[in-house]
């Protein structure tokens, strides 16, 4: 797995396309409105709005989250990172944070490389495992 | 040399940029100023930020919009500084009409890709508002992907790029930095 992290509008999927040379039919989006577990392409992009949906459906989301990683072991993983701003009023806003956060670890954690965008440029955090 | 700064707010980005502009040896010295005061509070952020300018030299010009007039205003070969692109994308697009300008951020790229190419000793900073989570309203997101836009933009256009943490300089693109600070 590669992790591809960052703040909304970096770069991240541009980036992906570029170094792996990717087509639109290798990449699929996630929505809030989809609690089904992503798989099945070579990029699988917006992962927390995924985790939003998880929790919008009152899922699991570490039992979830695992499932997904064991499913996706050659995937390229892009998910931004909301985890620099305000604590949010909502609860379930606040539940998105905190999950994305924890997510964001363990995706770490799987992946042989992780890359965070910075204004269009990669900076590689983790290489080889 | 060109550089582009950005980070969280109160991380030092404006003073470390004020550096940055003072290190440049091209004189005169300007500094671009963006904000444009809407209330007594943007008033004090302005006498405060004047009060930290204050003795370092710096030529102010009022500019929070259509920044390409500064290649007018100014002198070309001169040293720059630009606070910030946030502002400048702020007045653009939210006038003082009450309308919303949606093509405001292709004005500024258009205008700020020719001030990028005459101008060769400038600092430019942005504030980076990307991670936070919040579902926004279409304007505010509309306003954060047009900053984002310009954020890339001028990254791709400087020869340095750096984000501020805390006291902390990552570099982000070029390694001639560490002459300079």
């Amino acid at each position: 797995m590669i992790l591809i992290f960052g703040g909304v509008y970096q770069g991240k999927l541009e980036y992906a396309i570029g170094r792996f040379g990717l087509t639109e039919e290798d990449i699929t989006l996630c929505a809030d409105e989809n609690a089904t577990c992503p798989t099945g392409r070579k990029v699988i992009g917006d992962i927390e709005k995924w985790i939003l949906a998880l929790i919008k459906d009152d899922k699991n989301v570490l039992e979830e989250t695992e499932q997904f990683i064991n499913k996706n072991r050659d995937t390229i993983v892009i998910c931004t990172d909301i985890s620099c701003g305000i604590v949010p009023i909502d609860p379930i806003m606040r539940k998105w944070r905190e999950e994305v956060g924890k997510f964001l670890g363990l995706l770490a954690t799987n992946s042989d490389e992780v890359i965070r965008l910075y204004c269009g440029i990669p900076t590689i955090l983790k290489q080889g495992i | 040399m060109r550089i582009f700064i950005s980070g969280g707010c109160k991380n030092g980005k404006s003073t470390y940029a004020q550096k940055l502009a003072k290190h440049q040896h091209n004189s005169p010295l300007y500094y671009v100023a963006t904000m444009s005061s809407v209330d007594s509070e943007d008033d004090e952020r302005i006498i405060r930020h004047k009060q930290e300018r204050a003795g370092w030299g710096f030529l102010t010009i009022e500019q929070p919009r259509n920044i390409i007039e500064i290649l007018d205003k100014c002198d070309p070969s001169g040293s720059f500084l630009l606070d910030s692109l946030t502002a400048l994308l702020a007045n653009e697009m939210f006038t003082p009409s009450g309308k919303v300008d949606e093509h405001a951020s292709e004005r500024i790229a258009y205008q700020l890709s020719d001030v990028l190419h005459k101008i060769q000793n400038i600092v430019i900073v942005s504030d980076y508002i990307y991670s936070d989570a919040m579902l926004y309203d279409p304007l505010t997101e509309a306003y954060r992907k047009s900053l984002a836009y310009l954020d890339r933009l001028a990254a791709k256009c400087c020869d340095v790029v750096l984000e501020a943490a805390y006291t902390q300089i990552i570099v982000h693109k070029g390694d001639h930095i560490g002459e300079m600070i």
